[in-house]
């Protein structure tokens, strides 16, 4: 998977990403649980992101896949905390395929919001793994981020043309 | 009060749930739109609905020109709680037959003062 | 501790510290102002505020966080209400025999990042007769804030806050993340820096002053030369409007007298007493008292 010039394409900024996943996460999670953005962690994060995966596709003037892919540390606080489950509850698979869903689709809706429309927003997919592109996209912006040392990634993905 | 809480997440719902009820609301959950005219239509009717957009089996669009041909339904406030935020998309959803418009992300604050737009919380922040 | 004793106590410390009344019903705002501060500390609400009386700067950081100038669309509401129900309609009844041009004139003092005069500026397009324009002075201590009024940009989670959404379709343009409020309101709404300690030049006159919530971060004393200098920035006609846990009762008794207050709606209203006119015999009095 490569990062391609953004010129060349339909493809929002990763400063544009960066401001939406930030809102969404404190809003998710309260003001003081900020996202640390990691500029250049090359592949050092890969392994430690792979557990879990959510995407949305965006269809019509615009076409795109948005992506957050997360690791079971991050996941399953996520999951714990936004369905307020007591500490002696550990969340379930499904408890964390809902909210790693929820987290991709308001990523993915006002990422959507920012590019050229109308387009339409897919439901959420969640599923325990890393994300693989089929060939037809090309990813032309991801986000490395950290909460608490625990690594968030997100992509989004377009056509090749 | 009463609230009904429409999107297909069980994460937003519990995020929902939790400040409606601080607000003194009773809460039922439905996680699709024919769910909820399913409960409409059988259960208490609510003073709210706050609906997601895109949901399985019916989206919350749908389900607003739905209710909105309903004229016992008439009195339900209907309130869009949704990440689709083009201005297009708000206009839209207007025009179909709701009242308030959240977009998410959103703080508690924010339902909290659009449902005192509705005049259902009370400026000192209960249920009216 | 009960949730109740634990709000009943944020609530009394609020109201010594700053005279703002948190009423029951604000227990979801306390709640969500000091659950993150608890949580900085590794504690509980109700065990970080057992801590308060005897941590003061844990109390400073209480009170900041329950008084920070909140960026609210029609923040209250009633003070909006109020305007368009009977301020705006006394006004231009005051106004219609006299001399001058059609212009509203209104200053947003403190305006922080320019809800408030945004607010007023929604309500003017919608309630003002044909014929009449108006004009919104906002003004902030803050060059940052001052800025961000002229540029009328505002972010999803701002619009979102208590913004009906018929006037968020009707007054702004998406923008990239952002939403852009109308040319035509950003024309009349004049941004610039002042600093309320500072004497008041080339404001000019207004015929609403909106001083909402900023007194209670002065002094006493600083609040009384406020107070007073105000007093020639209100028409004989206008209204001066305070934050709604607010008051002018502590004030000296020539200040007070010099303010005059009506409840309107459900907001309390400011009014200068016009001491050319207020009182004819205590002027035919003073008259005859110094022989002229």
């Amino acid at each position: 998977m490569s990062t391609v010039s953004q010129e060349r394409y339909d493809a929002p900024t990763l400063d544009d990403v960066a401001f939406v996943v930030d809102e969404v996460w404190r809003s998710l999670l309260g003001d003081e649980e900020g996202l640390d953005r990691l500029d250049h962690p090359g592949h050092a994060l890969d392994h430690r992101v792979g557990t879990w995966t959510g995407a949305v596709s965006v269809t019509g003037e615009w076409r795109a896949t948005v992506t957050v892919e997360l690791g079971a540390d991050a996941a399953g606080p996520l999951a714990a905390r936004m369905l307020a489950l007591p500490d002696d509850e550990p969340p379930t698979d499904a408890d964390i395929a809902d909210a790693v869903g929820e987290l991709v689709n308001m990523v993915g809706g006002n990422v959507k919001s920012l590019m050229p429309g109308p387009s339409a927003l897919s439901l959420p997919l969640v599923a325990a793994g890393r994300a693989a592109h089929p060939s037809e996209l090309v990813e032309v912006t991801r986000l490395d981020a950290a909460w608490h040392d625990r690594a968030v990634r997100f992509t989004v993905a377009i056509p090749r043309h | 009060m009463r609230a009904m809480i429409i999107d297909d997440s069980r994460a937003m719902r519990s995020i929902l749930r939790r400040i409606v009820t601080g607000l003194d609301f009773e809460a039922v959950e439905a996680g699709h739109g024919q769910e909820a005219l399913d409960h409409l239509a059988s259960g208490p009717v609510p003073d709210v609905c706050l609906v997601d957009w895109n949901m399985p089996v019916m989206d919350g669009y749908t389900f607003i020109t739905k209710v909105r041909e309903n004229p016992d339904w008439r009195g339900i406030a209907l309130m869009m709680v949704t990440t689709e935020s083009e201005q297009r998309q708000i206009v839209r959803a207007l025009a179909a037959g709701a009242h308030e418009y959240v977009i998410k992300p959103f703080t508690p604050d924010a339902i909290a003062e659009k449902l005192e737009i509705l005049g259902l919380v009370g400026a000192a922040g209960g249920a009216a | 501790m009960s949730p109740n004793d634990t709000f009943a106590q944020v609530s009394a410390l609020i109201r010594r510290e700053t005279s703002m009344v948190y009423d029951e019903g604000k227990e979801y705002l306390v709640s969500a102002r000091l659950t993150p501060l608890a949580n900085a500390l590794g504690l509980t609400v109700p065990d970080y505020v057992r801590r308060l009386p005897i941590d003061p700067v844990e109390k400073r950081k209480v009170v900041d966080a329950l008084t920070i100038n909140e960026t609210s669309w029609f923040r209250d509401h009633s003070p909006y209400q109020a305007f368009t129900d009977h301020l705006l309609p006394s006004i231009l009844e005051a106004r219609a025999t006299m001399p001058g041009p059609r212009l509203l004139r209104v200053w947003s003092a403190a305006c922080s990042s320019g809800q408030e005069a945004y607010s007023i500026a929604m309500l003017c397009e919608e309630s003002l007769p044909d014929g009449w324009d108006y004009e919104i002075v906002a003004t902030d201590i803050s060059g940052e804030m001052v800025e961000r009024v002229r540029a009328g940009r505002y972010s999803q989670v701002e619009v979102n806050r208590g913004l009906p959404a018929t006037r968020l379709v009707g007054y702004f343009q998406r923008d990239g993340r952002d939403w852009q409020i109308a040319d035509r309101l950003r024309e009349r709404v004049r941004a610039q820096q002042a600093n309320l300690a500072e004497p008041y030049v080339g404001l000019g006159r207004f015929d609403l002053v909106l001083l909402r919530n900023v007194l209670i971060y002065f002094e006493p004393r600083t609040k009384q030369d406020i107070l007073r200098r105000m007093l020639p920035m209100v028409a004989p006609h206008g209204y001066l409007l305070l934050g709604s846990a607010e008051t002018t009762l502590d004030l000296p008794p020539d200040l007070a007298a010099s303010w005059r207050r009506d409840q309107v709606g459900r907001v309390q209203t400011h009014r200068p007493v016009d001491l050319g006119t207020a009182s004819t015999p205590t002027t035919t009095h003073r008259l005859t008292a110094t022989g002229a």
